[in-house]
């Protein structure tokens, strides 16, 4: 079952006279429970398709369905309702709350989660049950994404959207992090869509979309998608 | 290049530039517009006290000086100018309005300042001068014929010049009437000449001198010279001179209190707000250094945006000074009424300059020493972009309460603990606000209450009739106040160690006139003892129980007497009752009658009838003179709580930018953190509040303090007072937070998620 639908959607920046058509007439569909990388340059117009669907920005025109409703139209308030349901983010740069201890960034999505999971377990499932009460900035790169990830799932949303999730990681460490994001959102059954323009990450992925130019190029289904260890990096 | 860069930065953060101008000028304006109040004041009472010769001390005696007298003073060693000098209150033939009228050998001393028509002229036969203020308020001119009478004397002339004289500068009939009323009393002067003209013989009650001796050495040699004990009065003790100067002790109190506190609360919010724009230009500070700019010129182009608020900020400030100086201190304005000056010129105290310069100094210390840090290490170093300190554990957040705090208190909390500069700046933003409202309208409730207790309740009389002392006699003036169902009293003036104070001797039998004690609770008076005034109990040290020694002027004899209570009082005084004072043996004429009726018969021993309406009148307008100050203060503190705050919150809002976006992104709405960032404020609202309230009670207790020499105001303020303060302070900071947080709506979490930390 389709969990998400673009139809005909267009993204239109204006700058004064100046128009940059970031998505272009982008027709798309993802099936639900998969690992979905979204490939392509800088400026392909990938984040912006990530934004749409995580409700941070809304289309020009066209129209966005996930699980079956539409988010194209919804207000402010209605947007926001619906992060705090449905989509989790993990970004490149993690956007902690840096006055707020581990423990704290993570169960803070229960003032606004409907179904929220136990944030203790959501660390310990990270591996970070040692650190709960230290801020941030006492935590590595590594460490620190994997908070971001815990906050994310913590919301128990459908869909985990990721930014470059391991962008600003060493490999050693991004690897750590993606196999465990894929292993937790396996687990819980979430639908993830990765965005990156790493291919290495695009080789164990179920479903792979290619952008350029903001016009999705290709969708393609990989039969045999490979696990982190079979991964070159 | 860089100076391009320069304005579109100085554009970029403008919200912030304005705000540190709007602070930097009203800071400044309030600090130099005060201080020029009292400083011009000195500057222009000095120019009439010059240039009208006005008198060191004056010889008085009812008997009248001789000319002989007059050159035995003019012979004494330190005496560089003196002349016979009388002034007696007149009536104006027609309205029955009084006019203090005034004969002067010598204009060198106690002479006239002339507005409009001919100058003095000592031989005109019948040419008055009189009070221009007077002539405007009863539509007098120039050439206008005049005709006053003394007693059975009448004098007409023409009027032939209108002047002012700083022998009464402050033009009052006595000092119960706090505020001049040109309207029905002014002065004159009229040349010897004219008087001989008039009553044949030369008559003059006071010699006015001019001289540097001190008053002890003075009176030492014009006793030796005059061959008896004579009453001298010192500048200090006459009306004109010593209220004028009680004026300026005035402004120079409220000058140095909370303009102070005024310009300290803007320099200190600038100071960081310049520290956190400086931050936050790191990443391009660093590529300048990067780029090779040598630290000396990135210094110098990011030293120049304190220097221009400054620069700016200060030329405002000059300009809003000079607006407020002009608007308290002006001839058509409360202290116009007040003060009889010629001049009204404006001066900035030579201190404001040191200060301006000291703040622009300051100011571009403060930006140097902000980029100087930024540009430490190397240049990579210095690309790195600014991070806040590193967030450490608070000893709290070991506690229960801590712990069971919901995620947004944390938050604040923290963020409070992380940015305390700008915690400390906002809490002392409030309070000062707080402290300038409580202190300025806890002012206005002390005045009123002084009023009301002083004038409202302790005048019990509609009517004051005061006698010819010199006419009547004891038991007529008594028989006067049966009849009128009064009360009576006796007022003159006696030596308190090298001092004029009042000595009020009072029959009380009608409850016409009350007195208060230091609690502003009515007091009886006794015939067991004297009441002293606050000032004189403080002044000498004495208590209830204790004695108190004093001479009635121009007599060596000495009373002493018995201290029955200590009173506050308007004048320096020393109250007691006829029965008392027949104890001690001090004799008195009764001048004064008090009483409910208002049909006063007409009777030659009496001068004039006051009203207690317009006693009242006059204090209203003295009340005014305060009011204004005080409302420009509370104006004033509302607007800089206003600037200051908006300035922090907006600080505040950029710095947590990235937060919010977060906080947005994971799903939270607009208003709920809107709702954080307001109850920050909040929090440090009700703080500032709280520390606020007692502060401005201490700074008002000080003020009183420092005013206690010319008043003696007992510390009132109201409930009204405390909840206005509460609610304007209150209110400036929900508003503030509100259009602060009306911003989080327009956060663009796409954009700000993205840039790296």
């Amino acid at each position: 079952m389709a969990i998400v639908e673009f139809k005909d959607v267009s993204r239109v920046y204006k700058n004064g006279d100046h128009e940059q058509r970031a998505l272009d007439h982008v027709n798309l569909s993802l099936e639900e429970g998969k690992f979905i990388v979204v490939l392509g340059p800088s400026g392909a117009g990938k984040s912006t398709l990530l934004n749409l669907l995580g409700g941070l920005d809304s289309p020009t025109t066209g129209t966005i369905l996930v699980g079956g409703k539409d988010i194209s139209t919804l207000t402010n308030n209605e947007l926001a309702d619906y992060r705090a349901a449905s989509v989790g983010f993990v970004f490149q740069s993690y956007n902690l709350i840096p006055t707020l201890t581990v423990i704290e960034n993570v169960a803070l999505v229960k003032e606004i989660a409907p179904h929220p999971l136990s944030s203790h377990e959501m660390l310990k499932a990270v591996g970070l049950e040692d650190h709960i009460h230290n801020f941030p900035s006492e935590l590595s790169g590594g460490e620190q994404q994997r908070v971001s990830i815990a906050r994310a799932l913590a919301k128990n949303p459908q869909i985990l959207l990721c930014d470059e999730p391991t962008g600003a990681l060493d490999s050693e460490t991004g690897v750590m992090v993606l196999k465990l994001l894929l292993s937790m959102a396996r687990d819980l059954g979430k639908t993830i869509i990765i965005v990156t323009h790493n291919q290495s990450i695009a080789k164990m992925a179920d479903t792979i979309v290619r952008v350029k130019s903001g016009k999705v190029v290709s969708c393609e289904e990989q039969a045999h998608p490979l696990t982190v260890e079979e991964v070159e990096w | 290049m860089l100076l391009k860069k320069l304005f579109r930065t100085l554009l970029k953060y403008k919200a912030q530039f304005i705000s540190m101008i709007i602070m930097i000028s009203l800071g400044v304006g309030v600090f130099i517009g005060f201080n020029m109040e009292w400083y011009s004041l000195e500057k222009n009472t000095d120019f009439i006290f010059e240039q009208t010769g006005f008198a060191d001390f004056r010889i008085l005696s009812e008997k009248g000086f001789s000319k002989g007298n007059l050159e035995s003073i003019l012979a004494i060693e330190g005496v560089q100018d003196a002349t016979r000098f009388l002034s007696v209150n007149t009536t104006v033939k027609g309205d029955g309005d009084v006019i203090a009228l005034t004969v002067n050998e010598n204009m060198n001393v106690s002479g006239l300042y002339l507005v409009d028509g001919e100058p003095y002229d000592e031989k005109s036969a019948d040419g008055i001068w009189l009070s221009d203020q007077y002539a405007a308020k009863n539509d007098v001119h120039v050439g206008d014929e005049m005709t006053l009478t003394y007693k059975m004397i009448t004098v007409t002339g023409r009027v032939r010049g209108l002047v002012k004289a700083s022998e009464y500068l402050i033009c009052v009939p006595d000092e119960t009437q706090l505020m001049p009323d040109y309207s029905s009393y002014g002065f004159a002067y009229i040349s010897p000449a004219m008087m001989k003209k008039a009553i044949i013989i030369d008559f003059y009650t006071q010699i006015n001198v001019k001289t540097d001796l001190s008053k002890a050495a003075f009176v030492e040699a014009a006793d030796a010279a005059l061959h008896k004990t004579t009453l001298v009065l010192s500048k200090e003790e006459t009306l004109s001179y010593a209220e004028s100067m009680g004026e300026i002790e005035e402004g120079k109190v409220m000058g140095s209190v909370l303009p102070v506190l005024f310009l300290a609360i803007a320099i200190l919010t600038m100071v960081t707000t310049m520290h956190r724009i400086t931050a936050s230009e790191k990443t391009q500070i660093g590529t300048l250094k990067a780029l090779g700019f040598h630290d000396k010129r990135i210094m110098r182009h990011y030293t120049c945006y304190a220097l221009i608020i400054g620069l700016i900020g200060s030329a405002l400030g000059i300009g809003i000074g000079y607006l407020l100086g002009w608007y308290i201190m002006n001839p058509n304005g409360a202290m116009g009424t007040y003060i009889d000056m010629p001049t009204w010129n404006l001066y900035v105290p030579w201190f404001g300059w040191v200060v301006l310069v000291g703040i622009n100094v300051f100011l571009t210390v403060i930006g140097f020493l902000s980029v100087h840090k930024m540009l430490e290490g190397t240049a990579a170093d210095a690309l790195r972009p600014y991070t806040p300190k590193r967030m450490k554990h608070l000893k709290i957040e070991e506690t229960k309460a801590f712990k069971a705090l919901n995620f947004g208190t944390k938050w604040n909390l923290r963020d409070c603990f992380r940015h305390k500069a700008r915690s400390c700046m906002t809490l002392f933003g409030i309070v000062g606000c707080m402290v300038l409202l409580v202190g300025g309208l806890g002012m206005v409730d002390t005045m009123n209450a002084f009023v009301q207790s002083f004038y409202e309740d302790a005048i019990n009389y509609e009517m004051r009739i005061n006698l010819d002392g010199e006419s009547i006699k004891n038991d007529e003036a008594a028989a006067l106040a049966e009849q009128y169902h009064g009360d009576w009293s006796a007022m003159t003036s006696v030596q308190l160690g090298d001092k004029a104070v009042g000595l009020e001797i009072y029959h009380v039998e009608n409850d016409r006139v009350r007195f208060l004690d230091e609690e502003m609770n009515f007091v009886a008076l006794g015939d067991e003892g004297a009441y002293i005034c606050a000032r004189i109990a403080k002044e000498w040290g004495v208590h209830a129980g204790d004695t108190l020694s004093f001479s009635p002027y121009g007599s060596d004899e000495i009373h002493t007497a018995t201290v029955a209570g200590v009173t506050r009082s308007m004048a320096e005084s020393i109250v007691m009752t006829d029965g008392y004072a027949q104890a001690l043996g001090i004799d008195y004429t009764i001048n004064t009658v008090y009483t409910n009726e208002t049909d006063i018969a007409a009777n030659k021993h009496i001068l004039n009838v006051q009203s207690k309406k317009a006693i009242m009148d006059s204090f209203d307008s003295f009340l005014e003179l305060m009011n204004v100050m005080i409302f420009l203060l509370v104006l004033a503190a509302v607007v800089l709580g206003i600037v200051v705050l908006y300035n922090l919150g907006v600080m505040s809002y950029t710095e947590r930018y990235r937060e919010m976006a977060t906080l947005k992104v994971v799903g939270f709405k607009d208003r709920k953190i809107g709702r954080l960032l307001i109850s920050q404020n909040l929090w440090l609202t009700v703080i500032g509040i709280l520390i606020g309230l007692p502060a401005g009670v201490g700074v008002l207790k000080y003020l009183l303090d420092a005013l206690a020499s010319e008043y003696e105001m007992k510390l009132v303020i109201g409930p009204a007072t405390f909840l206005i303060s509460i609610l304007l302070t209150f209110g400036v900071s929900l508003a503030v937070g509100l259009m602060v947080a009306r911003k989080n709506r327009h956060i663009d979490m796409v954009s700000a998620l993205k840039t790296e930390e």
